[in-house]
């Protein structure tokens, strides 16, 4: 930060917006401001148009998953001879079937839009941040009117999240299949997915059908059958035979 | 020494096995040499044209294709054994699919064999392109490229280098070559 401004970023933003800001706060040199979905696109007009913030580029818009935030699948408390416990019991993340995905209370603003601006004017970065009200339908207001580059962003953040970008001139999946089901990086989305394909010679053309294999995620495991093992468990055999 | 001496181990020509392969030999062993005519059958002067000149169809889907480019780049130099890469599947012999196959990429790649003229061969390169290696149990990932097109050789790696990709070549070659038949 330079001399003549005796106020960070944050504070400046938080005396300008007032209680348009829901948070602000500073960390490690990077400013995060949230703000709500009505206010999405007034806020940002103004980041881009005031002399003082001038952040005229957004380098980029993603969704977030609040679900299962602040849950660690690597946590693990005790160790076996199966494994680590997260590899052994316990519904991470995307491990389950489509059948048995969990069904989760409600959880207010589950789903947040993120975009990263940035003032080639200022030489400076900002986060701004909003949570959906709805979580059943997430919508927000779309930049593109503001920012036409952002057009790609919220189209990824659709199809992988399933935010409704409110204004969006083509709002059509990006990525993932033709005809998907589904928003794959939605906590509750299984890892495995449902259809998998296969060229079927009477059809003459790839056909989707049921995915036929379990769940699973790759983490490291134990080897359980390894020679390791019973060779240890030989010698402890031995050596209390040798005791009594 | 290094370098040099195992890339000769490991890059050295395939060795002759059949009698229309005696004119690649050198010197008086050569029969156009000694003799003026070669006699063969017809399926091994075929098989030796095949061979001769594989032209793989480019299909780069992820790194693999990076391994794949240096296979033809200047140190390896695919072109050596007639293999050269063609951007159109009516120009391709063989197929060599490098790299994660998606569910979305696989109708294409369908496609695009089934307009490769026949006799046609498939490289499947890699974890990904032999059973979706690291994104087997992925959502959006097809289990291994055998499920679209039939597979005649696998690569193994992670990407495999480009010195196994032309291993693989090489032993297509040879499973071309053990062919007695001209219909495949």
């Amino acid at each position: 930060m330079s001399d003549n401004l005796p106020d960070t970023l944050a504070q400046r933003l938080t005396a300008r917006l007032g209680a348009d800001i829901v948070a602000a706060t500073e960390w490690r040199g990077e400013t995060v401001i949230e703000v709500l979905p009505e206010n999405w696109l007034r806020v940002a007009q103004l980041l881009r148009d005031e002399a003082e913030f001038r952040f005229e580029q957004v380098v980029d818009v993603c969704g977030v998953d609040y679900l299962s935030y602040g849950q660690a699948e690597w946590d693990t408390t005790d160790v076996s001879n199966q494994g680590f416990s997260r590899g052994v019991e316990g519904q991470g993340p995307g491990r389950f079937r489509w059948s048995e995905r969990p069904l989760v209370a409600a959880r207010h603003g589950r789903f947040a839009v993120v975009a990263q601006l940035l003032s080639l004017t200022h030489n400076r970065r900002l986060r701004l941040k909003s949570h959906c009200h709805d979580d059943a339908l997430p919508i927000m207001p779309s930049l593109t009117a503001l920012h036409p580059g952002v057009n790609w962003f919220e189209r990824e953040a659709f199809d992988l999240y399933g935010i409704v970008f409110d204004g969006h001139p083509d709002l059509r999946r990006i990525l993932t299949d033709y005809g998907f089901v589904g928003h794959p990086f939605r906590k509750d989305f299984p890892l495995i997915g449902n259809v998998e394909v296969r060229y079927d010679a009477e059809k003459q053309r790839v056909i989707y059908e049921p995915v036929s294999i379990d769940p699973r995620v790759l983490v490291p495991r134990v080897i359980r059958d390894d020679s390791r093992y019973d060779q240890a468990q030989a010698e402890a055999a031995t050596s209390a035979a040798a005791g009594k | 020494m290094g370098m040099t001496d195992s890339l000769s181990r490991v890059m050295h020509n395939p060795v002759p096995v059949s009698s229309v392969d005696d004119i690649l030999r050198p010197g008086d062993d050569n029969p156009l040499v000694e003799r003026g005519f070669a006699i063969t059958s017809a399926d091994a002067l075929i098989n030796w044209a095949r061979t001769g000149s594989m032209w793989p169809m480019t299909f780069g889907l992820a790194c693999c294709a990076v391994e794949m480019m240096h296979a033809g780049a200047a140190r390896l130099d695919l072109d050596r054994y007639g293999v050269v890469f063609r951007p159109s599947p009516r120009q391709s012999d063989v197929m060599i699919v490098a790299g994660t196959l998606v569910n979305k990429m696989a109708p294409a790649l369908r496609k695009v064999y089934d307009q490769m003229p026949d006799p046609k061969w498939v490289i499947s390169m890699g974890s990904c392109a032999n059973g979706g290696g690291y994104y087997h149990y992925s959502y959006a990932v097809v289990r291994g490229c055998d499920r679209i097109v039939p597979v005649d050789i696998y690569v193994p790696g992670c990407p495999p280098t480009a010195e196994a990709l032309i291993y693989g070549i090489l032993q297509l070659q040879k499973k071309i070559r053990r062919t007695n038949t001209i219909a495949r």
